[in-house]
């Protein structure tokens, strides 16, 4: 199975949606009565693929995030992450990198990458060895050892982002990761993470509310409305890979960024 | 000012506080019968740790104060976390809880003494119930204390709930836990003497009560210094462990 998946690594050899979301609706009980917060989402994204959601605070990305991961229960329509529906968590299809950092701070970085392996009750030798491959591929070798207080706000979301791939997901969902980074290390962690998600052939659902990351990342950026949240536009973002920093001078870039910023800004 | 420069301050104010506990009731500046003098007091207490039933004493405090500690911890800590995450059993206990936690426990020795008359049952039942207030409020907030994210993070990657309490809970709340057992030991101990000293036929308390009415001063600071030291060595203990447990924070 691991091989066929890295056979399958570009979304040209495996037409089949990594992820899919049709018609999908969410109320919740608010203190004032029913408060509707997503409303008709269809959303396909193709295994390999890069997609960013884009939307106004409160428009239900958060809400939709977690449901893809199994977290939270929509009220209406259906959700099938890797072919099957997603009813509760499961890390082994779906890894979750959450805001800001939420590693343990009484675990070391290579403990809180194996912790979703000692959940499952991993030999000890195995987990580590596989956490410490992890913590190798996003460029943190021989920081294992150190406490998330003694690491930097880039490499404890490094860490995370280590900890969302131990179990080798075919989904990664990411809810702006970068969010609480100062802008120099965003865009290295940006171009990090194009470079891991390379390496490793995963399909990546990420939620942002900076308009150059969405478009710098992205295959297609999904941008959403105030709420109750649905989906304004698909904006596909047709600029090649390996993306540079290089590309957010071009007019392609400017021109997709402002598409995206019309969208969001006609909103009420 | 250096580190080791504190410690030697530290170390000359000791010296100078028992330097003047043995020169000034010597020199006749303070009444040596008010105040006998520390080597004085020393004798003292190498005596009365030879005496049987000093001994016999302190073995009944150490048996009341352990047995009362095992009680009152756990199950003040069980409650605590009830009613932090339980919604009903905290909407139902915690005003009654923290209404209760604000009576000085002393006035109820009394009817301790009704109740379980005045021997081992009665000191124990006593300082559990003045220590299990501490434990309850101090669990509870340990609970509030545990960031959602971390609950959140774990669910994502397939936690069971008994995997959350051990693996999330547990060290989230060791920091509070430990220092909750410090000063829960505190009112334990200080639940015990104070239900000796009132009524009782034994214990380390009651002597010193004894001894304080008999004008035994030598003694009765002996014993002073025998649960001082007790005291403190519990404290320090339970600090080397939060030491040690909490090098993951900054």
């Amino acid at each position: 199975m691991e091989h066929m998946a890295k056979l399958n690594r570009r979304p040209e050899h495996a037409p089949q949606a990594a992820v899919e979301v049709r018609g999908l609706g969410h109320i919740y009980e608010g203190r004032d009565g029913a408060v509707p917060a997503l409303t008709d989402i269809d959303l396909t994204v193709p295994a390999g693929h890069f997609t960013v959601i884009v939307g106004p605070s409160g428009c239900g990305k958060t809400s939709l995030l977690m449901m893809l991961a199994g977290l939270r229960t929509q009220t209406s329509g259906t959700i099938l992450c890797d072919g099957r529906p997603i009813p509760k968590p499961d890390p082994e299809r779906v890894g979750v990198v959450f805001q800001e950092a939420s590693l343990y701070p009484w675990l070391t970085a290579v403990e809180n990458v194996e912790f979703p392996l000692v959940l499952k009750g991993a030999p000890r030798s195995e987990r580590r060895a596989r956490a410490e491959e992890m913590l190798n591929l996003v460029g943190l070798e021989g920081f294992g050892g150190r406490y998330p207080h003694e690491l930097s706000g880039g490499m404890k979301q490094r860490v995370s982002i280590a900890r969302g791939l131990v179990q080798d997901p075919p989904v990664l969902l990411m809810d702006e990761p970068f969010a609480a980074l100062d802008e120099q290390t965003r865009m290295t962690m940006g171009h990090e993470l194009l470079r891991i998600w390379s390496q490793t052939s995963k399909t990546v659902v990420f939620i942002t509310h900076s308009l150059t990351e969405a478009v710098y990342l992205a295959d297609e950026v999904v941008v959403m409305s105030a709420r109750p949240g649905r989906i304004l536009d698909r904006v596909p973002v047709d600029l090649p890979r390996p993306r540079t920093y290089q590309m957010m001078a071009t007019d392609k870039f400017g021109q997709l960024r402002e598409r995206i910023w019309h969208q969001i800004r006609d909103t009420p | 000012m250096t580190r080791s420069a504190i410690i030697l301050v530290r170390i000359a104010l000791l010296l100078a506080v028992l330097g003047a506990w043995e020169v000034l009731p010597r020199a006749g500046i303070v009444n040596p019968m008010l105040l006998p003098p520390l080597s004085l007091v020393l004798k003292t207490l190498g005596e009365i740790l030879r005496r049987g039933d000093f001994q016999e004493a302190m073995a009944v405090t150490t048996a009341e104060v352990l047995v009362a500690f095992v009680i009152a911890v756990p199950l003040g800590a069980v409650l605590g976390v009830l009613s932090a995450e339980n919604e009903y059993f905290g909407a139902i206990f915690k005003p009654m809880l923290f209404y209760v936690f604000s009576i000085p426990k002393s006035i109820f020795l009394p009817m301790f003494i009704l109740v379980f008359g005045i021997g081992f049952g009665q000191k124990v039942a006593y300082a559990t119930f003045s220590t299990i207030f501490i434990v309850i409020m101090s669990a509870s907030a340990a609970v509030e204390s545990i960031k959602s994210e971390y609950v959140l993070v774990a669910q994502s990657y397939g936690a069971t709930r008994a995997q959350i309490l051990r693996r999330i809970y547990v060290p989230s709340m060791m920091p509070i836990l430990l220092e909750t057992l410090r000063i829960s030991m505190i009112f334990n101990f200080t639940g015990v003497m104070i239900s000796e000293m009132y009524a009782s036929r034994t214990g380390v308390g009651h002597m010193i009560a004894n001894w304080g009415e008999n004008f035994m001063l030598p003694q009765l600071f002996a014993g002073v210094v025998v649960l001082a030291v007790a005291a403190m060595s519990f404290n320090e203990l339970v600090r080397y462990m939060e030491a040690r447990w909490s090098t993951w924070r900054s």
